[in-house]
């Protein structure tokens, strides 16, 4: 059906396509996405001597004041980049690049911005000085990069001679005004930029200031979104509508507003979420949530109808901040309890094939000492082949294998399985199973099959508000028999709140470090990163995490992981080694591939 | 003047020697391929002593260390292990990558290893005291771990510890034209890509570069290989497997030597 109105739109798409392609010179034929390197440039920025902890993401636009020549304002491009810059946590890359006309450049581009992020952080500074004396280290120890570099600048400035002032620089001008300004000219995307400033043009490495901080917990929660957005703020406290909010000269792009609800802890709204990966600015509200919002908080904290026992009066136990690279001594309080009020229950009849079929594999590991006779050499003569053989007329064509050696093989393990049990576990893996049931029955299988095995083990299940509570929930300890009122407990655990990982396994440590046998195994489940409500998340959980995990190693533990984390798992390496972890895909297989896991640790 | 060639790294030479003058067991830590092996050898001509090596694996038992009953004509005789020839008549016992023993194999060294510096065999109920030049020496690589596997403590608190790592940049680039006869300039490069390829950790690669593969590949280049190509196959192609890493690597490579038609 032919539409006027629908004509009309595709009449101006098609304009804008032609108007911003012919502004744009990009070469589309070449582009090169970030997701299919992003792998491969993670291990460039360990290569170059970039931090292990910090990330790699696709950067967002960013607003840059320039001139802009007619063809771009008539096509409104030339004033949005998508430039390459890195703060604390991360490196931001742009999604897709296409400066150049083949694809080996436009990949190499890629690998020139992680080099150039690991130099620009090592040199002092500012802007134009880091970008130049980083540029210069680059070319002088790398042949390939020089190769590179020197065509790039020259295609670069071909297509805009606003660039040329790159090429200029030198050591005696870094200071001059000029160029100064013409910083604020055109980006160069051969470089590295600092974050984004509070005025929305991009501050100086110096005085790196993140957006919108304006009290310390609003930062924290911006920090959800990934990506940073050129952010203002707005009064919106007096009831007026948002008809002003947008300047008349910037009708051209989109400004929405969305009840994004900032202010409020975990309220996450996808939509405005989806809705904000496609917007050019966010404006951020000072509006707090209104009631209703605030009673359905209090009521999703469920009752706590478990008759709990606190052991002692909880623990103090470190941590690790990797800010200022020292211990916080006593920082964390780590309350061990024990749930009292539990019904025995006997092994629930659907999980009983699985067990079956585990022990039969678990039988199938021979674990008695084995004498191995005839071995044509071994420890020791078995005398009766001896003097078989001694007997036997036609000597020379008798085999000689009259020796016998013994294998022994012992297992001398303790186990400690440290299980999550954050609110994230509450997850619905499929409409009815959710993920802290998966791990209900996966300690189960477990157990029963470490029983069988006589391997000792022991059950702790952790979460944790903040760093003055850490909740330490005994389940089963070594000594302890496994009998009904075990499943009774592993039953009757809940989701609890956060997932402080670092504490709780310093404290899973202390435990197996008393016990006497030659290995120990600690094995962490969990369903995902270390965090907590405080600062405990993003780069400081996992920082501390992984110092957690190094102590036990220290101390002659194996850690080991094992994750039901969909999303990715960049971090599971760095924090336990790259053998040192497993990721399960279908978390309803858990039960299964538990036992697995620990058979294959410990053949 | 010894035959062997070895740069010293440290304190190394100094500490081995005073270990041996007292009587002490040594164990060496250290990374594949950093002049572990090279070092004993070096130290064995140096003081002028057998080395017997033994090449640890995990069917090693007591009586390959220790010896074991043989047959002949004239019914079984006994035969020493290398452990028992060195304790006999003296000379370096080196135990390479010990880790890779049964543990209960290593027990054995428990007597050697302390004050006492017998070795009893209860085979022949014989109790060997050590020859004054008896040294036992120790070596692994801590990189791997599996739960099962590891030095007793037990055992490892009987000896006088080294860590090797791979020597530093200077030295490693004195060491490559030194095996290689490579140029300079060619051997600063490959001390470049190594250093940075040790910057990765385990949880990109499992381990990094030894100063072995860099004299493999200085070798190559002396022979006249092209220097991209010499790297592709000595150093990429042995550590890894995984594409991302091998691009990366390639990556890596290309930029220090210009891949040339």
């Amino acid at each position: 059906m032919f539409n006027i109105l629908e004509f009309e739109e595709n009449a101006g798409k098609g304009w804008e396509k032609y108007i911003s392609k012919k502004a744009d010179a990009s070469y589309e034929d070449a582009r090169v996405y970030f997701n299919s390197h992003s792998k491969s440039l993670k291990i460039f920025y360990h290569l170059m001597g970039g931090e292990q902890g910090k990330e790699l993401h696709v950067t967002d636009k960013r607003f840059v004041k320039t001139s802009r020549s007619l063809l771009e304002r008539i096509s409104t491009s030339g004033s949005t980049f998508f430039l390459s810059w890195q703060d604390e946590k991360a490196l931001y890359l742009p999604a897709s690049v296409a400066y150049f006309p083949t694809k080996e450049q436009n990949e190499m581009l890629y690998f020139w911005l992680t080099a150039m992020a690991v130099q620009t952080s090592s040199h002092s500074g500012k802007l134009l000085a880091k970008n130049y004396y980083a540029t210069q280290t680059l070319l002088q120890k790398y042949d390939g990069f020089r190769l590179f570099y020197e065509e790039a600048l020259n295609q670069l400035v071909e297509h805009n001679e606003r660039l040329s002032f790159v090429s200029a620089l030198n050591m005696e001008n870094l200071e001059d005004e000029i160029f100064l300004e013409n910083l604020n000219e055109y980006p160069c995307p051969l470089w590295v930029y600092p974050p984004l400033g509070k005025n929305g043009t991009y501050s100086d490495f110096e005085d790196e200031v993140e957006p919108n901080r304006g009290d310390e917990e609003q930062q924290e929660k911006s920090e959800t979104l990934e990506m940073k957005k050129q952010a203002n703020k707005m009064d919106d406290k007096k009831e007026t509508d948002g008809f002003l909010a947008f300047l008349p000269e910037s009708i051209m792009s989109i400004l929405e507003q969305v009840n994004v609800d900032r202010a409020e802890d975990d309220s996450f709204d996808e939509d405005a979420l989806y809705n904000a990966e496609d917007l050019d600015e966010i404006t951020l509200g000072q509006k707090s949530a209104n009631l209703s919002a605030r009673i359905k908080m209090d009521l999703e904290l469920s009752p706590n109808f478990k008759e709990e026992y606190p052991l002692g009066d909880g623990k103090f136990l470190d941590e690790w901040d990797y800010s200022k690279q020292i211990y916080l001594k006593n920082y964390v309080k780590l309350k061990p309890y024990l749930v009292t009020n539990i019904e025995p229950i006997e092994l629930e009849p659907r999980l009983k094939k699985m067990i079956k079929k585990i022990e039969g594999e678990i039988d199938l590991m021979e674990l008695d000492r084995v004498k191995n006779n005839r071995l044509p050499y071994g420890d020791e003569i078995n005398l009766d082949t001896w003097i078989d053989y001694k007997g036997h007329k036609n000597k020379s064509g008798h085999h000689q294998k009259f020796y016998e050696s013994f294998e022994r093989k012992t297992r001398d393990m303790s186990t400690l399985i440290l299980a999550d049990v954050s609110l994230s576990t509450e997850a619905g893996i499929t409409q009815e199973v959710r993920i802290i049931d998966v791990i209900k029955d996966g300690l189960i299988v477990f157990a029963e099959s470490l029983n069988r095995l006589n391997d000792k083990f022991a059950i702790y299940t952790f979460s944790s508000n903040k760093n003055t509570n850490v909740r330490f929930e005994i389940v089963k300890n070594f000594n302890e028999k496994y009998t009904d009122n075990t499943r009774g407990r592993i039953d009757a655990i809940k989701p609890g709140y956060y997932t402080r990982l670092g504490a709780a396994i310093r404290e899973s440590t202390k435990i197996l470090e008393k016990q006497k046998t030659e290995n120990k195994l600690l094995l962490i489940i969990s369903d995902g990163k270390p965090n907590d409500v405080d600062r405990y998340d993003g780069r400081y959980g996992i920082e501390d995490t992984k110092k957690s995990i190094i102590e036990a190693r220290k101390l002659g533990i194996t850690p080991f992981g094992i994750t039901v984390d969909l999303e990715s798992k960049d971090y599971l390496p760095y924090l336990f080694g790259k053998n040192g972890y497993t990721v399960v895909r279908d978390g309803k297989k858990l039960p299964k591939v538990l036992p697995e896991v620990y058979m294959n640790l410990t053949k | 003047m010894s035959k062997t060639y070895y740069l010293s790294q440290a304190n190394e030479i100094e500490l081995f020697e005073a270990a041996e003058e007292m009587n002490l067991p040594m164990l060496i830590k250290g990374p594949t391929g950093c002049g572990k092996t090279r070092f004993i050898e070096y130290m064995g001509e140096k003081l002028k002593r057998d080395v017997y090596t033994v090449v640890c694996h995990d069917d090693l038992s007591a009586a390959d260390l220790v010896g074991r009953h043989l047959i002949n004509e004239n019914g079984t005789y006994w035969q020493d292990g290398p452990l028992t020839k060195a304790v006999r008549n003296g000379g370096i016992c080196y135990l390479d990558e010990i880790i890779e023993a049964r543990k209960d194999t290593t027990v054995v060294l428990h007597s050697l290893a302390d004050y006492r510096r017998v070795l009893p065999i209860d085979r022949t109920g014989e109790v060997i005291e050590a020859h004054p030049d008896f040294m036992l020496v120790v070596s692994y690589n801590p990189g791997y771990q599996n739960v099962l596997k590891g030095m007793k403590p037990s055992t490892k608190q009987r000896f006088i510890s080294l860590s090797f790592d791979y020597p530093k940049a200077d030295i490693e680039k004195e060491i490559i034209i030194k095996e290689s006869g490579v140029d300079a300039e060619v051997a600063q490069k490959l001390v470049n890509i190594a250093g940075e390829i040790r910057q990765l950790t385990d949880s990109d690669i499992q381990e990094a570069v030894s100063t072995r593969l860099l004299v493999y590949s200085a070798k190559l280049i002396v022979k006249g290989f092209n220097p991209y190509q010499a790297c592709m196959h000595s150093i990429v192609e042995s550590l890894s497997d995984e594409d991302e890493v091998l691009e990366v690597l390639e990556k890596l490579i290309s930029l220090h030597f210009v891949k040339s038609e």
